[in-house]
């Protein structure tokens, strides 16, 4: 159990932070990539929207699920921990 | 010409600005009434909820330069400066999953807090001295902004603007506490939001765009219009690098600021803390979105009528003149003061913080409570007065760049916060000499001390500390870890090693009941960063063109 909750909470921070970071500096993918500079969404190039979108909505959607998820960790972390005190039963 | 863009009417900006002064008074006198201890003073007893905290954390995080600073910048470097701005929104999200919880659980104060804790007193004096550097290279750069638009509201002389802003604004943020500061900012950031984006749909609407209707997104109509007046307005026009460039020193340098920090550590709970970030996202996105919307407008502004925008900072000022009513304009300006004494309240906070507890906590150890709590209202009222006295005849090298001094708190402070939450073999020596060798390279490769010892030369790379920070940042993190390894095993240098408290320091801030000498211990992974900080050094290494 230990152990297991150890490498969660590692793989939930690598991932999470992936995730951000991929949302605050998705402009890189299009320079990157310069075959995604192509089209419009809502008038705009695609290249200039979809960052913006990303680095606002994007990013709320990563901080909803990184809430939920991390404090339902908290929640297994604390259980565990309940477990080991020797005060209980 | 911009003067004849000037609000004319001056009794309006100083009836808007003596409302939401007297406002945020108010605040503070009734914040003081609160505050009755240090966990009161330096983190409102941890007691703020999300949806207020959240509020709190973008007015900390948007400073005057989203009024003035930002809009200008579009106008000169367009969209790649909008993919600049678009990433510092990580900031409190990645401090938070990386640090601020851990950090909320210890209930530390500061960053600082923390660094005591873990490294003992020697390290945190150097973390401390940079920290409150940076933090008073901030709060001067608001004064400026404060003087200047106290300048544009009223008419009157710079110093005397300066004079008036500066002591109206320490005095209610002295008188708070974080309480204050936490409402205030709450506040602040609703006046803010209003004034960036309820007029700038006016003047998307007077510039003929069907979506004036949400200002911040919905001004698509326009950009067909904006590619025939300015084709390369959209256009990236950096490589690969300089985008590369951002995360050093934009994206790992603002996660260790303090004052953003103190906002996460203010929550009412670990759970709470992460919820008032999903609100900071919400809220700073809008106000974020309004500026680029502003900057956008701005030029398509310059590119239209053929007017001169004279000065880049008064964009938004101008265009409200131009388009809107002079009520609205004042108004506009008082949410660019807004956004001024919100960051200067959590800058200021931050010194406190940082000199009036960490600081005197290793100088004066047995001080008593009481004692302790005033030095640290007379540190806040200290800084104050300091960065106002600074903005009179402000030094070059301090107010160069607010943004270069991000690079600065990356390469010193950020690795061993980091390392130090996620790695019990962190050292205390490697962190001292990795932090002060690097930052003093950071500023001698830089152009604003020494310019002819120029990294990235004196181009924008160069001022923003981008080039500098692709460097010494790396460099940073890779000394530490390595030096942490070797400094572990020389026996000579075991009083440096991390000591059995320190250790389980770690374990503690991560919720762990007991001690594990296997967690967050072993260097297949820091040996890993490090072979990422080599390569990201050595790419920093290639001239820039």
């Amino acid at each position: 159990m230990e152990d297991k909750l150890y490498k969660k909470e590692i793989w939930l921070t690598i991932g999470f932070s992936a995730l951000l970071l991929l949302c605050g500096h998705s402009a890189m993918i299009f320079r990157i990539f310069p075959g995604l500079c192509k089209g419009t969404f809502w008038g705009f190039p695609t290249e200039y929207i979809v960052p913006i979108l990303l680095g606002w909505f994007g990013l709320a959607v990563v901080c909803v699920i990184m809430a939920l998820i991390l404090n339902k960790f908290d929640d297994e972390m604390e259980t565990y921990v309940d477990g080991q005190s020797p005060d209980k039963p | 010409m911009a003067e004849e863009y000037a609000l004319q009417n001056v009794w309006l900006g100083i009836g808007v600005v003596a409302i939401l002064f007297g406002i945020f008074y108010y605040v503070g006198w009734w914040a003081s009434r609160k505050t009755a201890s240090e966990e009161d003073f330096y983190a409102a007893g941890f007691s703020i909820g999300p949806v207020t905290n959240g509020l709190g954390m973008a007015a900390t995080w948007a400073s005057l330069a989203t009024f003035l600073g930002v809009i200008a910048l579009i106008q000169k470097l367009q969209v790649p400066f909008v993919y600049l701005w678009i990433q510092w929104a990580i900031s409190i999200p990645l401090l938070t999953l990386l640090y601020g919880t851990s950090l909320r659980r210890m209930k530390a104060f500061t960053p600082a807090s923390f660094i005591r804790s873990r490294y003992g007193k020697s390290s945190t004096i150097v973390i401390v001295c940079w920290m409150a550097l940076i933090m008073v290279m901030y709060a001067l750069g608001q004064m400026i902004g404060l003087g200047q638009a106290f300048e544009l509201l009223f008419g009157i002389p710079y110093n005397i603007g300066l004079i008036i802003a500066g002591i109206a604004t320490v005095g209610f943020i002295t008188m708070g506490g974080m309480y204050g500061a936490s409402y205030n900012a709450a506040f602040q950031m609703i006046v803010m939001t209003i004034a960036m984006i309820v007029p700038m749909g006016a003047i998307m609407k007077a510039m003929g765009s069907s979506g004036w209707w949400f200002p911040p997104l919905a001004y698509g109509d326009m950009a067909p219009s904006m590619l025939e007046k300015i084709p390369t307005f959209f256009d990236m026009k950096y490589d690969v690098r300089w985008y590369f460039a951002l995360i050093p020193a934009f994206t790992l340098g603002p996660v260790a600021l303090p004052h953003l920090a103190m906002r996460v550590f203010t929550s009412s709970s670990v759970k709470s803390a992460r919820w008032a970030v999903v609100w900071f996202v919400i809220f700073l996105g809008l106000l974020f979105s309004g500026s680029y919307t502003a900057g956008f407008a701005g030029n398509y502004f310059a590119a239209t009528t053929g007017r001169t925008i004279a000065k880049p900072d008064q964009t938004l000022l101008i265009l409200n003149v131009f388009y809107n009513p002079a009520l609205v304009a004042a108004f506009v300006m008082g949410g660019a003061v807004a956004a001024g004494l919100s960051t200067i309240g959590g800058n200021l906070m931050a010194i406190a913080g940082l000199v009036g507890n960490d600081l005197l906590s290793i100088l004066a150890p047995r001080m008593e409570t009481k004692k302790r709590i005033k030095w640290g209202y007379a540190a806040l009222a200290i800084g104050g007065v300091v960065a106002i006295l600074l903005a009179f005849n402000p030094p070059r090298f301090l107010v160069t760049s607010i943004l270069w001094a991000f690079g600065l708190l990356a390469t010193t402070a950020t690795p061993g916060i980091l390392l130090g939450v996620w790695w019990k073999e962190a050292n205390k020596l490697a962190l001292m000499i990795s932090s002060i060798l690097c930052g003093v390279i950071y500023i001698i490769i830089s152009p604003h001390v020494l310019p002819s010892i120029s990294l990235g030369g004196t181009g924008l790379v160069a001022q923003l500390g981008m080039s500098g920070g692709m460097v010494t940042v790396p460099l940073s993190f890779a000394l530490f870890i390595l030096c942490s390894i070797a400094f572990n095993r020389v026996p000579a240098l075991a009083d440096w090693a991390p000591s059995m408290e320190d250790k389980m320091v770690v374990d503690k801030i991560h919720g762990w009941g007991d001690y594990d000498e296997k967690r967050y211990n072993g260097i297949g992974w820091p040996l890993l960063i490090v072979a990422i900080c080599c390569a990201v050094f050595f790419w920093g290494l290639v001239p820039w063109t």
